[in-house]
């Protein structure tokens, strides 16, 4: 492709492109995100293109592979326009038909239908779909129009117009006044300004400056920025250019944690063909404008998320955080004014720039304005990624989005913000997604996680699965951090096991006080978190497991016995050959027995029992 | 040309060079923080976290290190309240318990006012202060020991193990490590670990600041060697 | 992409510092882990002290410095698979593998590994298999899934 030297060639590009699809009458989008690959999208996607060539389907029907659409569990997913029909859980073997009766006739083809689960019908439309009518989906919803490996794909669904507009005739402070208009802070968890994070570093001394992509997305549970990142690489791209022009900067860096390979591979391709078409490197657009991108790999380290540790990362080094005492927007990068963002903060900026900060203000709340993505997962219905304008309150979101409880359970609590975050309990469920609601209540809209539990979860085992978790990735060098969360975890350790004391949870409170005060970086501070809101929130249960030593939701491997009911089991056998420690014993036909003296409470038994005959108490 | 700040620090108004640390202005004018990674020819890292002071600011207090705090124009500094007693009370009392096998660890923790250590005793003869291998780096500039692996993990160690020929025994890292300071009565057997206090001496690893001591009444709470 | 050498991977890099990590993730990749040789050859090649090396190899838990298994099974540990029952499988495999997270079996075939979240959430639990991911795992897939790969290796055995 011959680079684009002004303005003008790419807008006459984009109706070039625009004129050539015109003879597309139907589109099959099908998800290639990560998600649905491991599902087996892959297979999906070769069958229906091996499809279309065999039954010789002319050029108005386009294949089009597009990024995440966020309803992974029902993947591999595809969605066809015109008609906006849903199809889900596809396998290759129904390309055939999908070809030939849905593309060529315009024929739905029912059992591929999304069943809701509530009221049990077939639901035609992906718009009708209750999961998806309850969302705001600005960015997620640009993610079905592109093929991320195509920069045509952007360019011509409107890509990089918000450059033009940047670049055509707006002064840096308009721009960064359009940002600090809108209200947007950062989505990866800070919540900062980001207009003012942008004043801050334009007006720091120094010529060489660097705006950074932070695509680490460490917190377990969150998958957000691999989907726009892996779905929408030029929308990212889009936003870190206009933030540089607004900065002054020259260079910018993608940082993807090493544990997404996709995301890393579409953000090179990316790069590469925005280079190939002068919209990297010198001159950008035939313009002053002169900025160019690498993507590095992270190395597998949650604490590399941290601005200051990923700087390091970035020049070679290990990531350990540095006070914050000196602000990275002055000295960052090798010592240079740095502004780093969120992924999803980043993808914002172009639909700002094109819509007005009015426009995206006007959603959300006061303090918290536009929409958020949040990884909507565990025991609910529908889970998936889900964007809802800022203040929709957390009740909407797990029963009208996730469909409410699975499997006929009690809701017992919500975990918002990862592992710097809290847990919330039902009677909290109507606080709203807003940085400070959250944050007033214990715990934090973070970078969006949101886990959904229930009366299975025990909060104790909650809060040591985080304190394990921080423990793993903490760097190590200061005291509070390291040794803190290390007694926290002792501590806890006995609660779970049996050897709790009353007294432990005041030590434990205390502690948790002095780390959160203490300690050097984000991750040590807010590690306590999830302990002092299960403390807040679920003394009880921590109550339960001291004095009565018992475990209410039957997790803590000590403090339960499994047992097999009579009444149900049938004598088939399979747990006991199941059992790797030899615990179950009993004849073909007869009830089995659990000698609990062998037993581990693996629970392999368990998951293997069809007749539910295996009790927990 | 020096250029020099006006800060307070405990009420006391202090006229400092800019650039010094907090830490190292609080010492210089007789106000004994204690701190334990900071050594006054190497760099501060802000590792151990006994130096914490408040640093109030906006009508916030801000608990920061003092030795990675550098001082500016009508900063105002309080070294020993309540609040900051207490917190670094607890630290101190994380590290006797990690490392009970030093004579600068427990004086530290009695220091700080650790009266009962309510963890299990451990008996790790490192407390990653980091001394030893900001030594070999800055001034050496060997860089034969470093820190290696993550977390719970961390620890200090040659390359791949193995005594590098270029570390030539020099044994500055010995000299400054603060647990090559044993307790008087030799080393505790294992499972008898406790909180041994019965120095109550100033620290011995601080730099000694003979002229300039004021007397202050945080010495006396740090049951400071001068109010014995 | 064909597997490079040493020298492959430091050409273009030399004498650049910053360049430490994605040298290392490359020698990761080509060679699965990280041996002495590599770091000195890197250490002298990006002109990076060899204990900064030997900090960053041993820092970030992408790189091994001991070889891994043939067949690397690494479970998300993360919040969404914990939920559903993550720390089962890792039991699990460790009782029929015999061996803890960063170990390999004796003979070689098999090692498991666990990683904090492959952002796969809403298919939890996740075993990833040499790069394949694995969806809605129970104990009882795993044990089919490493009886298959057993299998395999010794059907290849047979057929070589």
């Amino acid at each position: 492709m011959p680079s684009l030297n002004s303005i003008r060639e790419l807008e006459h590009m984009r109706e070039r492109l625009q004129e050539q699809r015109q003879n597309i009458t139907t589109t099959v989008m099908v998800c290639g995100g990560t998600g649905c690959q491991a599902s087996g999208s892959q297979a999906v996607i070769s069958a229906i293109r091996d499809e279309l060539s065999r039954q010789k389907v002319g050029p108005s029907v386009r294949l089009c592979v597009t990024g995440c659409h966020g309803f992974c569990e029902q993947g591999p997913v595809i969605i066809i326009e015109p008609g906006n029909i849903f199809y889900c859980s596809v396998s290759p073997e129904d390309a055939f038909e999908i070809v030939s009766q849905t593309l060529v006739q315009g024929e739905i083809i029912e059992r591929l239908l999304y069943t809701d689960p509530v009221s049990g019908k077939k639901i035609q439309t992906e718009l009708e779909i209750p999961f998806y009518q309850a969302q705001d989906r600005q960015l997620l919803s640009k993610n079905l129009l592109v093929d991320p490996c195509s920069i045509e794909d952007y360019i011509v669904t409107g890509g990089y117009s918000a450059l033009t507009n940047v670049l055509n005739g707006m002064a840096p402070e308009e721009v960064i006044n359009e940002v600090k208009s809108s209200g947007l802070r950062g989505r990866g968890g800070g919540g900062f300004p980001t207009g003012r994070k942008w004043s801050e570093c334009r007006e720091a001394p120094g010529d060489e400056k660097y705006v950074i992509c932070n695509a680490d997305e460490g917190d377990p549970g969150a998958y957000m920025d691999r989907c726009v990142l892996e779905g929408n690489p030029h929308l990212v791209l889009e936003g870190m250019m206009i933030g540089a022009w607004s900065i002054g900067a020259q260079k910018g860096y993608v940082y993807v944690r090493n544990e997404y390979p996709l995301a890393v591979k579409h953000s090179r391709i990316a790069v590469e063909q925005a280079r190939e078409l002068g919209l990297l490197g010198e001159n950008i657009l035939g313009s002053s404008f002169s900025f160019d991108v690498d993507i590095a790999r992270g190395g597998g380290a949650f604490v590399c998320g941290e601005s200051t540790a990923l700087m390091d990362s970035l020049e070679g080094k290990i990531g350990e955080p540095k006070p914050k005492d000196v602000h990275t927007v002055v000295n960052g990068l090798y010592h240079k004014p740095t502004t780093l963002n969120n992924v999803e903060t980043w993808a914002n900026v172009p639909s700002i720039i094109l819509n007005g900060s009015a426009w995206f203000a006007s959603k959300g709340t006061r303090g918290s304005t536009g929409t958020k993505i949040l990884a909507l997962t565990g025991k609910i219905k529908n889970t998936g990624l889900v964007e809802v304008a800022m203040g929709t309150p957390i009740r909407k979101i797990v029963y009208d989005v996730g469909g409410g409880a699975l499997n006929g359970k009690q809701i017992k609590a919500v975990q918002t913000g990862g592992p710097s975050g809290g847990c919330l309990p039902v009677d909290k469920f109507d606080l709203a997604v807003d940085f400070e609601e959250l944050s007033e209540a214990g715990s934090m809209v973070g970078s969006g996680g949101m886990v959904v539990m229930d009366e299975e979860s025990c909060m104790v085992d909650v809060a040591k699965y985080f304190l394990t978790f921080l423990q793993d990735e903490s760097c190590g060098k200061c005291v509070p951090c390291r040794l803190g969360i290390d007694r926290m975890l002792e501590i806890i350790t006995d609660i779970t096991e049996g050897r709790g004391r009353p007294e432990q949870l005041d030590l434990l409170e205390e502690l948790a006080d002095t780390v959160s005060q203490t300690a050097l970086c984000g991750l040590g501070k807010t590690a306590p978190n999830p302990v002092l809101s299960t403390l807040r929130y679920f003394r009880v249960e921590y109550e339960a497991h001291i004095k009565e030593k018992k475990c209410p939701a039957g997790v803590c491997k000590a403090l339960i016995t499994y047992s097999i009911d009579p009444n149900q089991c049938n004598g088939c056998g399979v747990c006991a050959r199941a059992c790797a420690y030899g615990a179950i014993s009993g004849k073909k036909k007869q009830v089995y027995v659990i000698d609990s003296q062998l037993c581990q409470k693996c629970g392999i038994c368990r998951s293997e029992c069809k007749f539910n005959a295996i009790q927990v108490a | 040309m020096l250029q020099y700040v006006n800060v307070n620090i405990d009420g006391a108004n202090i006229r400092t060079p800019r650039g010094t640390s907090v830490l190292d202005t609080a010492i210089e004018n007789g106000i004994c923080i204690p701190h334990l990674c900071h050594v006054s020819y190497l760099s501060d890292i802000g590792a151990c976290r006994l130096c914490i002071v408040e640093h109030v600011i906006n009508g916030r207090s801000n608990i920061t290190t003092s030795c990675t705090l550098n001082v500016e124009e009508g900063m105002v500094i309080l070294t020993n309240t309540e609040r900051v007693q207490k917190l670094r009370r607890n630290i101190a009392e994380l590290l006797v318990a990690q490392a009970p096998n030093s004579r600068a660890i427990q004086d530290m923790a009695v220091r700080c006012g650790v009266k009962e250590v309510r963890y299990p005793f451990r008996n790790d003869d490192c407390v990653l202060c980091g001394r030893c291998v900001r030594v070999c780096t800055e001034v050496w500039k060997a860089q034969a020991i470093g820190f290696v692996g993550r977390g719970k993990d961390r620890h200090v160690d040659y390359p791949f193990g193995i005594r590098p020929d270029f570390c030539k025994l020099c044994g500055s890292c010995v000299q400054l490590c603060p647990m090559t300071i044993t307790p008087c009565d030799g080393p505790m057997k294992p499972g008898e670990e406790r909180l041994c206090g019965k120095c109550e001496a100033q620290l011995i690893i601080s730099e000694p600041t003979p002229g300039s001591c004021v007397w202050c009444k945080l010495g006396e709470g740090f049951g400071c060697g001068r109010y014995a | 992409m064909p597997p490079q050498t040493l020298d492959q991977i430091l050409e273009k890099r030399r004498s650049q510092p910053n360049q430490l990590i994605e040298v290392l993730q490359d020698v990761q990749e080509n060679y699965g882990y990280i041996s002495e040789k590599a770091m000195q050859s890197v250490s002298s090649g990006l002109g990076v002290p060899l204990m900064e090396v030997y900090q960053v190899a041993s820092f970030y838990k992408a790189f091994k410095l001991k070889p891994s298994g043939k067949n690397v099974l690494t479970m998300c540990m993360g919040t969404a698979c914990h939920v559903r029952g993550a720390r089962l499988l890792l039991d699990q495999a460790t009782i029929l593998l015999g061996v803890k997270p960063g170990e390999v079996t004796t003979d070689g075939l098999f090692s498991v590994e666990h990683v904090n979240c492959l952002g796969a959430c809403a298919l939890g639990p996740i075993v990833s298999e040499n790069g394949s991911y694995h969806h809605h795992m129970t104990p009882g897939k795993l044990r089919k899934l490493i009886e298959t790969l057993r299998r395999q290796e010794t059907e290849g055995k047979d057929n070589a």
